[in-house]
């Protein structure tokens, strides 16, 4: 094929002012990946959980996962409600682009439709089923197959969000999986996303379990009046499910983070020389936006093995103070990216952004 | 317009969007509304008469609200945005820029919606007793806010037909609360009622044993039922009052019925609904499952016609007056029939009509303007070319092509030069032959 250019623009003018449109897609995009990573990585722990009990035959380590599983069937529902704001302030401000990324994998694109409902639903199975399905491996399988189905879908939406960056490329692009491998960044962004996912999930889930055993030792000194006599199976069987998650979710969270550092400059690197040194001291507001962000990294990998270490609740918290800052600095600096490689492009085919008088009927509107 | 072009052989692209919005009114009205709504209903009835056995039917129900709407009801949802979205991306586009803000809200409200639904089914079992009443409260909250999403919605769907005097004003306002807007929501309101009670019949003469249980959820059903077949029909006749006369015209045509047919089926599908509500009030107890599965399938049908007509009598337009069915806006027509369309075309990959790129030219052409109706073979035989012009030669077809949208008022006018007319003639004629000749070689049907 030989075009080699940008849609012209539609007609009608983008409704708002272009900035507070931009602010609210950083925004609500991060806060629907945040729940995408909460079910994506939820969804794998449970099973990893799962499989570890069937291993060692300890039923702790199955409720573990029974409560991940739960968790992940709740957050999964809210993650697909946030979305609808980022694929919204997407499609209205990028019009040009990513109508064409997504036409251009339409097939796979509509294929996470069916994709989505058939993983939401054998997760929803995985988890009302724990108790009552007697085939451990069956109840294996099921959430084993929907947890791989979601593991797809990122790679879906990374490669349309990608491919609206290169409309040079467009022209000799064939479909998803050919553009799996003919898109840079895909695999990079992919991965990087991948451990995001097992680290916010690593630490919400210490995080829960650390105030569950809070509240169930507080009740249990309450009504009990002698500590051990009062200790009945159950709260036993609570505290040993919680002091799992809480020593799963931690170490979870502290390695991947770790790898982390690994795979962000790889993702660094997966850029184009040009707007990579951006970022590498040609600009100066994109410099150090990177260099705190890394950082903060660094600094919150310190956090997280005090953490380990010590489990004082100031650790906690100034982990996920951390952490909520650089996941809020990685979506700013995912932006910027974009908008790095969209400029040149949107100096030559100028969004409408004022309304200019158009035709409808027989009229003129102004 | 302006687009690249994708088309999905198998079903064919119309048929695509209308799958997925399909199954999307069916959930979001049959479970999300109508099914919240009977639901919190049930509880209500179960509370004020103390009866545990309604309540526990009513929390079932409300597993089955949250697994079906946050899977198939919340991904269709998404769904009819991911086709249209590479199927008619002009469409789409145009509309989001037109409604933005509606669609912001309505995000706010489905957040709020969703997150309702979970804290109603997940705190069943701990606001009991002294705390029912709160239970209660979130189960009137979810109600309001999953109605809210259609109000919303709504605004937005009725405008495509109907944009009113947005057309003289480009307001926000003027679109959304556009004349069919009224009609159209209470319209549906009370589809979404019946849906609800026809789908839940169902489960309940299937799964439910209790004969006394059975008698309570349908003795609260009829009730709802006096209330709703008439709204039907009140807000049915007012919402095709409101609608464009040639729109109106296209009404029956669009179903593809005699006039006769027609009216005979919406008469007796009515007619099924009458007999239910009275059944249902009078003799609670002994509803017959098959009357329960007819009415099933008379409210589905009833919706399908309501969505079909609505997006079919817009035809040649996608938003009435503004822009056509091919993503081409009405006002860029006749520039482009003198500059020519490929010209004009980012995604063209030859610019103008020579002998050798005839045939090139007339495929972009044909994907550009013609497939979002047309294909060239396929099961949809009234829409496919290799049954609608085989025999008629490229000189015959390529004169139809020019006057089209005046013998067919449903199509779009062809927008390009007279080469171009001639290459989509060509090409449509020259894939028609190979269809036609390779079924006959293959020597099945014809
Ligand atoms: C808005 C949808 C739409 C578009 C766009 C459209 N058509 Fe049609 N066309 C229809 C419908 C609907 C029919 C009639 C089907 C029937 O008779 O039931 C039709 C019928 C036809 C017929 C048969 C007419 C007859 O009288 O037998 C031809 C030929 C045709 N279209 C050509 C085209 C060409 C060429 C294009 C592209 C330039 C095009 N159409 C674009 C909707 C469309």
């Amino acid at each position: 094929m030989i075009f080699q250019s940008v849609p012209v623009d539609l007609e009608l003018a983008i409704p708002g002012n272009w900035t507070l449109l931009m602010i609210l897609l950083v925004v609500s995009f991060l806060m629907h990946i945040v729940f995408a990573n909460l079910t994506i990585a939820g969804a794998f722990y449970a099973v990893w959980n799962e499989i570890r009990g069937m291993v060692k035959n300890n039923p702790v380590y199955d409720q573990l996962a029974s409560q991940s599983a739960t968790m992940t069937s709740i957050f999964k529902s809210i993650a697909v409600v946030l979305g609808v704001a980022p694929l919204l302030l997407v499609s209205v401000l990028y019009t040009q682009y990513i109508y064409p990324a997504t036409i251009f994998i339409g097939e796979a694109w509509l294929n996470l439709l069916w994709i989505l409902i058939v993983a939401f639903l054998l997760l929803y199975l995985y988890k009302f089923s724990w108790n009552r399905l007697k085939n451990k491996g069956l109840h294996l399988t099921i959430g084993l197959i929907g947890t791989m189905m979601l593991l797809i879908v990122p790679l879906i939406f990374i490669v349309a969000v990608v491919s609206m960056l290169y409309p040079d490329k467009w022209a000799g692009a064939e479909g998803f999986f050919h553009s799996l491998f003919y898109y840079p960044q895909i695999w990079q962004r992919y991965f990087h996303f991948i451990l995001a996912s097992f680290a916010v999930t690593g630490l919400v889930m210490y995080f829960w379990n650390k105030r569950k055993l809070t509240q169930r030792t507080k009740l249990h000194a309450v009504d009990g009046k002698d500590e051990v006599a009062a200790t009945t199976e159950n709260v036993k069987e609570d505290v040993k499910v919680y002091e799992a998650g809480k020593s799963f979710g931690m170490q979870a969270a502290f390695w991947t983070t770790a790898l982390q550092l690994v795979i962000g400059p790889l993702v660094l690197f997966s850029l184009d020389r040009e707007v990579r040194l951006l970022y590498l001291g040609d600009d100066v507001f994109l410099t150090s936006l990177l260099s705190i962000s890394t950082l903060l990294s660094v600094v919150l990998i310190g956090m997280l093995f005090m953490l380990m270490k010590t489990e004082a609740k100031k650790w906690l918290l100034s982990s996920l103070t951390t952490l909520v800052l650089v996941i809020g600095l990685m979506g700013w600096m995912r932006h910027e990216v974009r908008e790095s490689y969209i400029d040149p492009h949107r100096a030559e085919n100028p969004p409408t952004i004022e309304q200019q008088p158009i035709q409808i009927g027989d009229m003129m509107i102004e | 317009m302006d687009y690249p072009v994708i088309e999905f052989s198998l079903l064919g692209n119309g048929m695509v969007i209308g799958l997925v919005a399909f199954i999307h009114v069916l959930i979001s009205h049959g479970v999300a509304i109508g099914g919240t709504a009977m639901m919190v209903s049930l509880e209500y009835r179960a509370y004020k008469t103390n009866n545990k056995r309604l309540d526990q039917f009513a929390r079932t129900l409300s597993k089955w609200v949250l697994i079906v709407t946050t899977t198939a009801g919340a991904i269709t949802g998404v769904g009819i945005w991911f086709t249209t979205m590479v199927i008619t991306p002009a469409s789409i586009g145009s509309l989001l820029r037109i409604f933005f803000w509606a669609w912001f809200a309505e995000w706010i409200v489905f957040v709020t919606e969703v997150s309702l639904l979970l804290l109603y089914y997940y705190t069943w079992d701990k606001w009991k007793g002294a705390k029912k009443n709160i239970h209660l409260r979130v189960g009137y909250a979810l109600v309001g806010f999953s109605w809210l999403t259609a109000a919303i919605i709504t605004g937005v769907l009725a405008a495509k037909l109907t944009p009113g005097l947005w057309t003289e004003t480009l307001s926000f306002w003027n679109a959304f609360f556009n004349p069919t807007y009224v009609p159209s929501l209470l319209f549906r309101t009370f589809i979404a009622i019946l849906l609800a009670v026809s789908f839940i019949s169902i489960i309940v003469k299937m799964r439910v044993k209790d004969n006394a249980l059975q008698q309570e959820v349908f003795g609260v059903f009829g009730k709802w039922m006096v209330v709703t077949i008439p709204s039907l029909l009140i807000f049915g006749v007012w919402y095709l009052f409101k609608i464009p006369e040639q729109a109106y015209d296209q009404v029956i045509w669009s179903t593809g019925m005699e006039p006769l047919v027609f009216t005979t089926i919406n008469i007796l599908g009515l007619a099924v609904l009458i007999i239910y509500a009275l059944w249902a009030i009078k003799l609670p107890k002994k509803v017959p499952v098959i009357l329960v599965f007819i009415v099933w399938a008379a409210s589905i049908g009833f919706v399908g016609e309501f969505e079909m007509v609505r997006e079919s009598v817009r035809k040649p337009y996608v938003i009435y007056d503004y822009l056509y069915a091919n993503g081409i806006p009405a006002s860029k027509a006749e520039e482009f029939s003198e500059e020519g369309f490929l010209e004009n075309w980012t995604f063209a990959t030859v610019d103008e009509v020579t002998e050798e790129t005839k045939y090139e030219a007339g495929r972009i052409l044909y994907e550009a303007q013609c497939l979002a109706c047309h294909s060239i073979d396929g099961w949809r035989s009234r829409r496919a070319f290799a049954d609608r012009v085989a025999g008629w030669g490229e000189d015959s077809l390529a004169d139809y092509i020019e006057t089209m949208h005046i013998s067919r008022p449903f199509m779009p006018p062809f927008v390009g030069t007279e080469e171009e007319r001639e290459a989509l003639a060509h090409y449509i004629t020259s894939e028609v032959d190979q269809a036609n000749g390779e079924v006959a070689k293959g020597g099945d049907e014809q």
